[in-house]
């Protein structure tokens, strides 16, 4: 493995007066300087580890390597349930990485300053605040929480820790986002009063299976982790947990979180959210998958007035992809499947994507700002983004308060479709109202030791 | 089954609250509709059947209950969504003498009579709609090794001075090996837990993968 032995300027200076003994380990960052309260220095290498490293997981570690062969940071540790996909992991992280299956040995760990957490979206929540109890810097995959009380805890707990904590709903983050939003907020369709975002359906489970024994090289107790005991079954995992409610909550929750953000980012409507909020659609009728298949939400929001939609149809309804050559600063249009058209009083908008892939209808990336446009944030890149919120205590671009506020938005439609029933929304209190079921259902026990 | 007769059905039951006596000859066709669809070989008839099914009210938990023990592993889900529909459906704003009809088949299958399973899920559909009335059946599941996880999460949702109280109780008579499972319900609820520290943060589970050298 590639791996540089220059030292930048702080640890040089460590070592200098620390002595000889400073100088023979290259890759040392002070114990906690930067998980700690305060905040190391702009040359700073950030220790990390990689929570779950299959799938998105195995991708972020992937990413994190590259840095770590450039000298960016250090990687500490990967964990996961699986064995195998940890065994994998390990490989590809190379020497001097330590594997773990439980990640509260990585939490431990006093040199370690940040962790990623590509785990499955039931365990997004507690590993997200066990990480910020125990000092460390958070970038958590997307959705943030699974349930309202989960965002809350997630809140408080960043807060409280004074951590920096970055979301995996990186469509903001990306070239194209920025052009779309300071389009928009210049006005150039006027007033907006309606965003419907749109998507292909969630998949049915169509190779049922009955349980079964989990295969050895998964730890099953620590899969489900904060979730309600049930016996195992090949159609959870992996990847496909996001189709089972209580685990992903179909593409309202995976895609939402990235379509929804956009929007929620462009309209200046991080920190609101709807005051009500009205579901419909269809239940898979065979397996163990019972995300909604096709389905219909409306949120509407008060002061300043407009609707989001989210809409999963079927293919042949969605919206034709704009042509390109692939010479666009997103280059051509990869996944046509999912985006939102906004609509004002003098046009509309469109983009596909919203999330690794975001990209702008063409008026939008050739508008021209006239002097005195206004101009909006222009994130550097995600990890980039959390790396400056890491190092100058910076609000991330999609920082948690942003991110749960989105996540919401996928609970509560996921919440109204299971409920057959329109719900209304405090989105000062964050709390339903006047609905006791649906108030009960804000929150979910977890399971013994795994729990906030 | 017409959408109109499964709401008869229901209303019925919820106006008397008294089950036995409103096994009409239409209450027992159209549970026993809705049974045969369930149980049924066709996805989307079953897939329809699951639809409508939140009206069909309490008259067709028991029946429900006993198709989730079904050896065809689609006709015990198809049953288990069912059953969800009608908890999700009599938990509504202004439902309360359906809910509390509902709720009081839902806790007589709480007992030994019915397997894990079931129990287990009824547990779960108690959380969402479990009324005052609940709590001591539920409690006393705390005492069932097999159920005492779930039965400590279902009172901590449930909220209310009983459930608290059962929690109470249940931490001094549970057995060493669950005292710490309930001292979270209890923390959760807002109590001060005295000489049970959380071990959230303790890790225990070791893996076999070694790091490369």
């Amino acid at each position: 493995m590639k791996r540089t032995n220059q030292l930048n300027r702080r640890e040089f200076l460590a070592g200098a007066a620390a002595g000889a003994a400073a100088v023979s380990f290259p890759y040392f960052v002070p114990s906690g300087a930067l998980a700690a309260r305060g905040r190391g220095g702009a040359n700073e290498r950030i220790t990390m580890a990689h929570i779950g490293v299959g799938g998105m997981g195995g991708s972020h570690l992937r990413g994190m390597v590259k840095r770590r062969d450039k000298g960016e940071v250090n990687i500490a540790a990967v964990c996961d349930a699986d064995e195998n996909r940890l065994a994998n992991a390990v490989k590809t992280a190379g020497k001097g990485v330590q594997p773990y299956r439980d990640y509260r040995y990585i939490l431990q760990r006093k040199d370690i300053d940040a962790v990623v957490i590509a785990t499955p979206d039931h365990w997004h929540g507690v590993q997200m605040v066990h990480a910020a109890e125990c000092g460390k810097h958070v970038y958590v995959e997307k959705p943030a929480c699974c349930t309202i009380e989960e965002g809350k805890a997630m809140v408080a707990a960043a807060k409280k820790n004074k951590v920096s904590v970055q979301v995996g709903s990186q469509g903001r983050s990306q070239p194209e986002a920025y052009l779309a939003h300071r389009y928009l907020v210049n006005g150039n369709i006027g007033h907006i009063s309606r965003v419907d975002c749109f998507h292909y359906p969630s998949p049915e489970d169509n190779n049922p299976v009955p349980d079964s024994a989990p295969p050895p090289e998964l730890d099953w107790d620590l899969w489900l982790g904060p979730l309600r005991w049930r016996p195992y079954n090949k159609r959870y995992c992996h990847g496909v947990f996001r189709w089972v409610l209580e685990s992903g909550g179909g593409q309202i929750r995976d895609r939402g979180a990235h379509v929804m953000s956009c929007a929620m980012w462009w309209m200046g409507a991080d920190g609101t959210g709807p005051v009500t909020i009205e579901a419909t659609g269809t239940a898979p009728t065979k397996g163990l998958w019972d995300s909604a298949v096709l389905m219909k939400v409306t949120y509407t929001f008060k002061n300043p007035d407009w609707t989001l939609t989210w809409t999963q149809m079927p293919r042949e309804q969605l919206p034709s992809a704009e042509k390109r050559t692939g010479k666009e600063p997103g280059g051509r249009i990869s996944r046509p499947g999912y985006g939102a058209i906004y609509r004002g009083d003098k046009g509309e908008f469109i983009h596909w994507g919203g999330d690794g892939g975001t990209w702008a209808e063409k008026k939008a990336r050739e508008w021209k700002p006239s002097a005195g446009a206004k101009d909006v944030y222009k994130s550097p890149g995600h990890k980039e983004d959390w790396f400056k919120g890491i190092k100058t205590g910076a609000k991330t671009i999609m920082n948690i308060e942003a991110a749960v506020g989105v996540a919401n938005l996928c609970v509560l439609g996921n919440l109204s479709f299971i409920l057959g029933r329109k719900l209304r929304w405090d989105p000062v209190k964050q709390e339903i109202v006047g609905d006791e079921q649906a108030r009960r259902m804000m929150g979910r026990p977890q399971r013994h030791p795994y729990h906030l | 089954m017409s959408n109109n007769k499964l709401k008869k059905v229901s209303l019925t039951a919820a106006a008397t609250g008294v089950m036995a006596g409103v096994a009409s000859a239409a209450s027992n066709e159209a549970v026993d509709e809705l049974i045969a669809k369930i149980r049924g070989k066709s996805d989307k008839v079953r897939g329809d059947a699951l639809l409508r099914a939140g009206e069909a009210g309490a008259p067709a938990v028991k029946p429900l209950a006993k198709a989730m023990d079904d050896e065809d592993v689609e006709v015990t889900r198809a049953a288990k969504r069912a059953l969800w529909k009608i908890v999700r459906h009599a938990g509504r704003p202004r439902a309360r003498d359906e809910k509390r009809v509902v709720a009081a088949e839902l806790i007589g299958l709480l007992g030994d009579g019915q397997p894990t399973s079931v129990r287990r899920e009824v547990l779960w559909m108690l959380s969402e709609i479990g009324p005052r009335r609940s709590v001591k059946a539920i409690a006393a599941l705390l005492s069932n090794k097999e159920l005492r996880e779930d039965a400590r999460m279902v009172l901590q949702r449930i909220g209310g001075r009983q459930s608290l109280a059962a929690l109470k109780a249940g931490l001094k008579a549970a057995p060493k090996d669950f005292k710490l499972n309930i001292a979270q319900s209890l923390r959760q609820r807002g109590v001060n837990v005295r000489g049970l520290a959380c071990v959230k943060l303790v890790p225990t589970k070791k893996t076999n993968v070694k790091p490369v050298k």
